[in-house]
């Protein structure tokens, strides 16, 4: 139990995420993918908002593979230079956890505003 | 392009490059490939997002080795996560301790020695500058010159990638 909100505790250190971490995860969320599939990927779910380039995508993707948030994933059919990542269960887990706050203040915010207007 | 990307890639610590380098240039080829049939101003951008983001990927992948400062995956823009560790042995510590103590224990031995000298009354009528400010105005240029010699050495190492920090990350390179 004490191991488990230990684990929970340095979650918590790691979030809230940033917007190209959240969205990378978001993409393997899915499925697995290889780089140049998570970069359009990226770009297509924030409407064109944020482009990552190779270096920022491959640094991401370092610290998220040294985390042990996410793993590389051995596809049948990979050519070479084309290697697949995939969430792991504690990336997974770390993902939902983000979600859940991000819904929590969405909910306050909604309220919070709509007090104001009344 | 991919030639000059391959040529800035080599700004990587080798074991990023290992692992990520092939994957790296295959994902900037599709990425050509993509931008060819765009406008000028969109290929520009991309050429210097490109650049900008391997030269920055490069110096924050030396700073994570170098210093273990591991970036945060947290939206606090800047904020870096420190991971303890000793970068010397502990041993280092004992010597160094050591080594203090004798410094400490000759400093008294010399002082001990310099009270039961009698003083010479009257004055030598030669006057001879105290060996003290003979030290005092030589000791910070000495240590100058070598601070600096040192420091030139380092970055001509440097700059060969014979530093203790290549040769490590040429060796965690290998490991894997």
């Amino acid at each position: 139990m004490a191991l488990c909100d230990m684990s929970r505790d340095a979650t918590m250190e790691t979030l809230p995420l940033t917007e190209p971490v959240l969205l990378i995860l978001l993409s393997l969320a899915g499925q697995p993918q290889h780089g140049y599939a998570i970069l359009k990927d990226v770009e297509r779910m924030s409407a064109g908002r944020v482009v990552l380039s190779t270096g920022t995508l491959y640094g991401a993707l370092r610290r998220l593979l040294d985390d042990d948030w996410i793993e590389r994933y051995e596809e049948e059919e990979s050519s070479r230079g084309r290697q697949a990542y995939r969430l792991t269960p504690h990336g997974r887990r770390n993902l939902q956890l983000e979600i859940d706050r991000m819904k929590h203040i969405t909910r306050l915010a909604t309220l919070r505003v709509a007090m104001k207007e009344r | 392009m991919l030639t000059l990307y391959r040529k800035l890639l080599r700004l990587y610590p080798a074991e990023h490059r290992e692992l990520f380098g092939e994957e790296m240039i295959a994902v900037l080829r599709e990425e050509i490939a993509d931008n060819t049939n765009k406008k000028l101003m969109a290929r520009g951008r991309f050429f210097a997002r490109e650049i900008s983001g391997v030269v920055t990927g490069a110096l924050r992948q030396h700073l994570r080795v170098w210093f273990e400062v591991r970036e945060g995956l947290s939206l606090v823009t800047g904020r870096l996560a420190m991971r303890n560790g000793f970068r010397f042995p502990k041993t280092t510590i004992v010597f160094m301790t050591l080594i203090l103590a004798c410094v400490v224990t000759a400093i008294k031995r010399g002082e001990d020695i310099a009270a039961s000298v009698p003083n010479v009354d009257p004055p030598l009528p030669i006057h001879i500058q105290p060996v003290h400010s003979i030290l005092l105005g030589g000791l910070p240029l000495f240590f100058a010159f070598f601070y600096t010699a040192g420091l030139i050495g380092w970055a001509i190492l440097f700059a060969l990638r014979r530093s203790g920090v290549h040769r490590l990350a040429d060796m965690s390179g290998d490991q894997k």
